[in-house]
């Protein structure tokens, strides 16, 4: 159960995140129309990952070769559209979605270990807290990496702004001005990928 | 604007299917272990007994069908096995309190047990007659049996959706409940099986039909 959980499941995520990171540049404009500021594709990739963490869910999955294949193909796809939707995603729908899937994979990680009775029937009773420490970990990582990724964004859109301020003080004309609303503008607004539908006048 | 149309369909759609999968297999949002989902759609859909050949500790052949004639006669069953020193003690003991109850309120011919252990390769109707002089069953009302082979277990365990894993240690770890064969003589309900006591409040309530 733990391996199931806490290593399978994961990495069927990351396998079709790592996908879509290589690969799936070119579909973002052609889904955009469909996909307007990722709210659907992670919608769908945050109540895919919920399903899996349903005991009878997993039960089913273990039992059953049709739902087993379901869980494959789902989880892959949850994290293939969930990259595609982060890179159009604006920061607060991503804080949106990271913040509700930690507290959510959280839960059910204290509920695993918590839970006086057998959760799963396909699995021994004393795997079921280990199960439920890998999910409060990889909750945890998920919540930091993504910290990880916003403090990295603040520090980098900073250091552009400290460059532009220097290049003003030494009495060139700098090419931009340094203006905070817009600095933060653009640290929140999606990054260099703009799609041919999307008109610019937001 | 397209879209923007396009992308709230999406969404819908996502979240329409997302309610009917979470729905589905939940039961309607009314559990997340397959032991409630086993509970709720035994209570919402009781099952038929199937043609089971079963062999009591005295030796006698039987099938679960003959509990399924109707008549005045509810059934509480429990599935267990002999060796067992964990979960199916519990079981017995329900049972035990059970049947202490029964007597004592003179509900004998009304309300019966039966034992089943999923494991007939070890417990043979010697075994199992030791186990019912271990337990104190009373034969005039509480019947312990096995199937009679093990092409007949599968089925018993598909039955009550009991599943069954070696433990690693020579026993086996697996769910329980203490099920209900009611008058109508189909498996109506499932209890947990600490509880006999809502199963027996539940028998009273429905035959005072309060």
């Amino acid at each position: 159960m733990p391996r199931h959980m806490g290593v399978e499941l994961p990495l069927l995520f990351l396998a079709g995140w790592f996908a879509a990171l290589y690969t799936g540049a070119s579909l973002i404009p052609a889904s955009s129309a469909w996909n307007a500021a990722g709210l659907p594709g992670l919608l769908f990739a945050m109540a895919t990952s919920g399903f899996w963490m349903i005991p009878a869910a997993l039960d089913l999955a273990v039992l059953s070769p049709v739902v087993g294949f379901a869980k494959v193909t789902s989880l892959v796809a949850a994290g293939f559209v969930a990259c595609l939707s982060w890179r159009v995603a604006r920061m607060a729908i991503q804080a949106f979605f990271v913040l509700n899937w930690f507290w959510m994979t959280l839960a059910a990680g204290l509920l695993y270990q918590e839970a006086p009775q057998q959760l799963c029937s396909v699995y021994l009773a004393d795997q079921q807290g280990q199960a439920g420490r890998a999910m409060a970990a990889w909750a945890c990582a998920g919540l930091l990496a993504w910290i990880w990724s916003v403090a990295r964004m603040l520090l980098s859109a900073e250091d552009a702004e400290r460059a532009d301020v220097v290049t003003c003080a030494a009495g060139e004309p700098a090419n931009s001005q340094f203006d905070l609303p817009s600095a933060i503008g653009r640290m929140c607004s999606p990054p260099n990928l703009r799609s041919e539908g999307q008109s610019s006048g937001r | 604007m397209k879209a923007g149309w396009r992308s709230l369909a999406c969404g819908a759609l996502v979240a329409a299917l997302s309610l009917c999968a979470f729905s589905a297999v939940t039961h309607g949002f009314t559990a997340v272990t397959s032991d409630g989902v086993r509970r709720a759609e035994l209570t919402s859909a009781p099952r038929e007994l199937p043609e089971l050949e079963l062999m009591d500790a005295r030796g006698k052949t039987l099938s679960l069908r003959d509990y399924a004639v109707p008549g005045k006669q509810t059934t509480f069953v429990n599935l267990v096995y002999v060796r067992c020193n964990s979960i199916c003690v519990t079981s017995a003991g329900s049972h035990s309190w059970l049947q202490a109850e029964i007597m004592a309120r003179g509900l004998q011919g009304r309300v019966r047990l039966l034992t089943l252990s999923f494991d007939p390769s070890n417990d043979t109707p010697a075994v199992l007659s030791g186990y019912a002089g271990h337990i104190a069953a009373d034969p005039t009302l509480w019947r312990v049996a096995t199937p009679r082979d093990a092409g007949q277990l599968q089925r018993m365990l598909d039955l009550f959706a009991v599943v069954v894993l070696p433990d690693g240690q020579g026993g086996y770890s697996h769910n329980a409940a203490l099920f209900v064969i009611g008058e109508e003589g189909l498996l109506a309900g499932a209890y947990d099986v600490e509880r006999p006591d809502v199963a027996l409040a539940d028998y009273l309530q429905r035959r005072t039909g309060s």
